[in-house]
């Protein structure tokens, strides 16, 4: 755990060196956000980088902890969803809104993690806040795109603003 | 009279044609502008061709290059992690022009105490810091890594004046090289080797719990910088991220070791006899006869052997290399090392591995599998591989590329296990570093000015390659039935491309200047190409080009244009709007259905044609027989068209009878339905229009309508459909093959797709 910090700090601060081969090399999540009226629901699909989460849960909780391979635990899940549930969090009509998990799935490097919110009549408002790997990674962007039938909205969260407010009135 | 009906015609249709502009009267005059049409000639952004580069993107009849031949005798001192050097370099000036001065590139100087790397790296204050690293940062002289040059000799032995700005060292000439003129010149060296795994770094070493250290050394001697037509001399600084130009010639290494390490580097081994076992020259002989599995050489109970050895004694390992840009090799006692041959051509190539039992067992199943299959593939798009090894090294967590050898990382779990994400990272990691002995080792552009030139270019060949490897391989991508690349197919770059604006470069930005890296230097070119291929050339057009361009550019140093220039002077297609569009801008694509209307054809004159011919006073009797069209709910519709067929419209069945013979006639087709689509076009970015038709029988049919479609138009174009079946449903770009940005355009009717939200929760209540 101790040297995987110092060289995460390292990599950071000091020397950004990089090779012929990118894994990914930038630091994005993209998080679709889509209000589906006709079920009263709100559907969230977040993407994030397996290593990046890995590595943030590694300096939060454990360094045991392991996604994406035969050694994931459920401790390692449970950790993984208290993350993302502290880190991601939704007003909606200016009230918070409480975050259903529905499940994850590992596309080959990028993790997918379904989100729900229920029981939303109507949509005037919604604010969004993504503050995932914002702990470990100071250039970290967290891309969020909302759809409704009518709308298609970005917002880009980072550090210096990790909450977006869309109005639809 | 039959002219004024002529006429009268003409203006007629004509005005049918420009009807939508009349709507608009502008009331002021709109000031002039240059031309700003997608599908502008690249002039004022290429530069002109030349004697030395032809207009037809191949090098022209006074193209030169410049040839640097090195002699090294190179020493590591393993207990002190110090590497010294020896060097002499013969430099032919094949330029037409005086030289007074070389320039000398000392890479390792990005390492020393005074570098300027660590002043552009913006930084804040971290929450925590590792003590260690807060000395080093803060408190301590920082690590000491630059060369320590001891002397720059003439073939007399006098000193040569020099003078070093920071990674470029220029040298001052006794006399002024004239053209073909040849300098031999000798430089002293050594340097502290760093720790790549811990401090980053291409080159360095990782040092194992044992004590043993397994040592990737690359950019580690002076190098000649280049000289050429495009840019004078090459110098612009190493600030670490940027990669490298360098100039083609022949070496002669011998490198000394300790006695008990295997090492492997660019070249072929000249004293084969001298540092291998007698064991180790029968799996060899072996080897080079082995075409389906690899064979070891040094196994892994054989390098833990030798891992608890630290011998004092030494042994020098020497290698000559024709007509490579650069050096490099890898070398330690943990090394297990197998080999295969491949079959190219009529020749026999080395696929070779080496890597520290931490890589097993992904390592000794699949890296030399991959290595062979990736030059087969590269050699199918380009040409036969020429040199004679390809060499894939396992570093921990980096790739990096040299001629005929190169690190990879893919490290299983301590126990062996590892993830498909370790997995693929590792295939692909390997078929790119291995791919880069073409781009940009042997078609050799300047990396450090245009990054999309050997990354973009390699990630394309890459995503064929590894799209080959998982067909010869099935076992090694199950459950996968397609190898899953990241980065070559186009709705991939979607995210990249649709993102904020402020944070894309254009591909034409050097690398040190563009935000995302990986995405703006490897896969938005990749994926461009990819496109290029599939859906705007076809790919028998492409390949054909592509082949011309690396056959005409092999062992030479290509600039951008004489990439574009080939693609076009091979295929004849002008692909003007596409290089400007993907590569000159940031704009996307986004191409939709904007509206379909459906019509009827009547022989009864409409409404609007009657307008219009009131308005120039025209009457029906000037008039030709005319067929009309009507759209389905305007004023001139009437429920019984909805039945009528074309025997129904008099105008047009007398003009049959009248003018084609019966076989004609049975020839004709009968179409019923009419439809106006009209396609919006809200990206800048051109593309062909790919369009699925479904009809009402259920059967669909393609329909490409060529880029040209924009050329007077950038915001909508209409097409007529004329059908003997009903259309259900259009469909732009049905299988994302565009990069399309926003595709709840593409449908009509608007149609909504079981999203993966629902899919997945469907599955997730079901299982």
């Amino acid at each position: 755990m101790k040297s995987n910090l110092k060289t995460i700090i390292f990599c950071l601060l000091i020397f950004i060196f990089f090779s012929g081969f990118v894994a990914h090399k930038f630091y994005v999540s993209t998080t679709k956000v889509e209000y589906v009226k006709e079920r009263k629901s709100i559907q969230i699909i977040s993407k994030i980088f397996v290593e990046d989460l890995e590595q943030v849960l590694q300096e939060r909780y454990s360094s045991r902890v392991q996604l994406d391979s035969k050694r994931e635990t459920e401790l390692d899940q449970n950790y993984l969803i208290e993350y993302v549930l502290q880190k991601l969090k939704f007003k909606v009509n200016g009230n918070d809104a409480p975050l259903i998990y529905i499940g994850k799935e590992y596309d080959i490097d990028i993790l997918h993690i379904y989100l729900e919110i229920e029981e939303v009549e109507e949509l005037e408002s919604i604010n969004i806040e993504n503050k995932i790997l914002l702990d470990l990674f100071p250039e970290q962007q967290n891309i969020i795109h909302f759809s409704n039938e009518k709308n298609n909205r970005n917002l880009i969260l980072d550090k210096n603003r990790p909450n977006g407010l869309l109005n639809f009135n | 009279m039959k002219l004024f009906k002529l006429l009268a015609l003409i203006v007629l249709l004509f005005a049918t044609g420009s009807s939508h502009s009349q709507e608009v009267e502008k009331e002021e005059r709109v000031p002039g502008h240059y031309n700003n049409n997608p599908f502008k000639q690249l002039y004022e952004e290429f530069s002109t061709p030349n004697q030395y580069r032809s207009a037809s993107g191949a090098p022209g009849p006074a193209y030169y290059q410049q040839q640097a031949d090195y002699v090294m005798d190179i020493e590591l001192d393993d207990k002190n992690k110090k590497l010294m050097g020896y060097e002499t370099i013969t430099y032919t000036n094949n330029s037409p022009d005086v030289l007074d001065y070389l320039w000398v590139q000392l890479d390792q100087n990005m390492r020393a105490r005074d570098s300027k790397t660590p002043l552009i790296q913006s930084s804040g204050a971290a929450p925590a810091d590792m003590a260690g690293n807060f000395v080093n940062q803060y408190m301590g002289e920082g690590f000491d890594g630059g060369f320590n040059i001891q002397e720059v000799k003439d073939t007399d032995g006098k000193n040569l004046e020099y003078t070093i700005n920071r990674t470029m060292m220029r040298i001052e000439l006794p006399k002024s090289m004239k053209p073909g003129d040849q300098f031999e010149f000798s430089i002293r060296w050594w340097y502290n080797i760093n720790d790549h795994v811990n401090k980053r770094g291409r080159s360095g070493y990782e040092e194992f719990e044992d004590g043993n250290r397994a040592y990737v050394i690359a950019q580690f001697f002076p190098r000649m910088a280049v000289y050429n037509d495009v840019e004078g001399w090459q110098n612009s600084q190493f600030w670490g991220r940027d990669e490298f130009a360098l100039v083609f010639g022949d070496y002669e290494v011998n490198i000394t070791v300790p006695a008990d390490h295997i090492l492997d580097g660019t070249g072929e081994l000249q004293n084969r006899k001298e540092v291998f076992s007698k064991e180790m020259i029968k799996r060899y002989e072996q080897a080079i006869k082995s075409y389906e599995e690899p064979v070891v050489i040094v196994t892994q109970d054989e390098a833990d052997e030798a891992s608890k050895g630290f011998l004092n004694s030494k042994k020098t390992w020497k290698f000559k290399a024709k007509n490579v840009r650069d050096y490099a090799f890898a070398t330690s006692r943990r090394f297990i090392w197998d080999m295969m041959a491949v079959k190219l051509g009529s020749r026999d190539v080395m696929a070779v591995s080496m890597y520290p039992k931490e890589g097993n067992p992904l390592w000794e199943d699949w890296s030399t599998k991959v290595v062979a299959s990736t030059l087969i593939s590269y050699s199918r798009m380009t040409f036969d591989y020429p040199y004679p090894k390809a060499i894939s090294v396992h570093a921990k967590n980096q790739g990096m590329e040299y001629p005929m050898i190169c690190w990879n990382y893919g490290r299983p779990d301590a126990d062996g296990t590892y993830s498909d994400r370790v997995k693929y990272g590792m295939f692909g990691v390997v078929i790119h570093e291995i791919g880069h002995n073409y781009f940009p080792m042997i078609i050799n552009s300047d990396e450090r000015q245009w990054t999309w030139m050997d990354e973009g270019i390699n990630t394309f060949v890459q995503y064929i390659a590894e799209q080959d490897f998982g067909e010869k391989y099935p076992e090694a991508i199950t459950p996968n039935k397609k190898y899953p690349s990241r980065r070559g197919p186009a709705k991939n770059i979607v995210g990249y491309m649709s993102g904020d604006q402020s944070q894309i470069a254009p591909i034409m930005t050097k690398g040190l200047n563009t935000y995302n890296f990986g995405a703006n230097g490897y896969s938005k070119p990749g994926t461009g190409l990819n496109i290029l291929r599939e859906t705007i050339m076809g790919r028998e057009l492409f390949d054909y080009s592509f082949k011309t361009y690396a056959n005409r550019w092999i062992f030479k140093h290509p600039s951008p244009e004489d990439f574009f220039r080939t693609m076009e002077d091979a295929s004849a297609m002008d692909l003007d709007w596409f290089w400007r569009g993907w590569f000159y801008t940031t704009n996307v694509v986004d191409i939709g259905v904007q509206d379909v209307k459906k019509y009827y054809v009547t022989s009864k004159m409409n409404q609007q044609v009657k307008n219009m011919m009131s308005a120039r006073g025209i009457k029906e009797s000037d008039l030709p027989p005319l067929v009309y069209l009507v759209e389905e709910g305007s004023e001139d519709f009437e429920e019984s068209m909805r039945t009528s067929t074309l025997d129904d419209v008099t105008t047009l069945q007398e003009y049959i009878m009248d003018n084609l013979s019966p076989e004609e006639r049975t020839n004709l087709k009968k179409p019923s339905f009419f439809y106006e689509v009209t396609f919006e076009k809200v990206g800048k970015l051109p593309m062909p229009i790919i369009v699925e038709y479904t009809y009402g029988d259920g059967s669909s049919e393609r329909i490409t309508y060529p880029v040209q479609i924009w050329k007077t138009s950038d915001k909508s174009v209409g097409k007529v459909i004329a059908s003997d079946k009903e259309i259900t449903k259009i469909v732009v770009d049905p299988d994302e093959e565009t990069a399309d940005v926003d595709t709840s355009n593409n449908s009509w009717p608007k149609r909504k797709k079981l999203g993966q939200f629902d899919s997945f929760k469907k599955d997730k209540v079901k299982n």
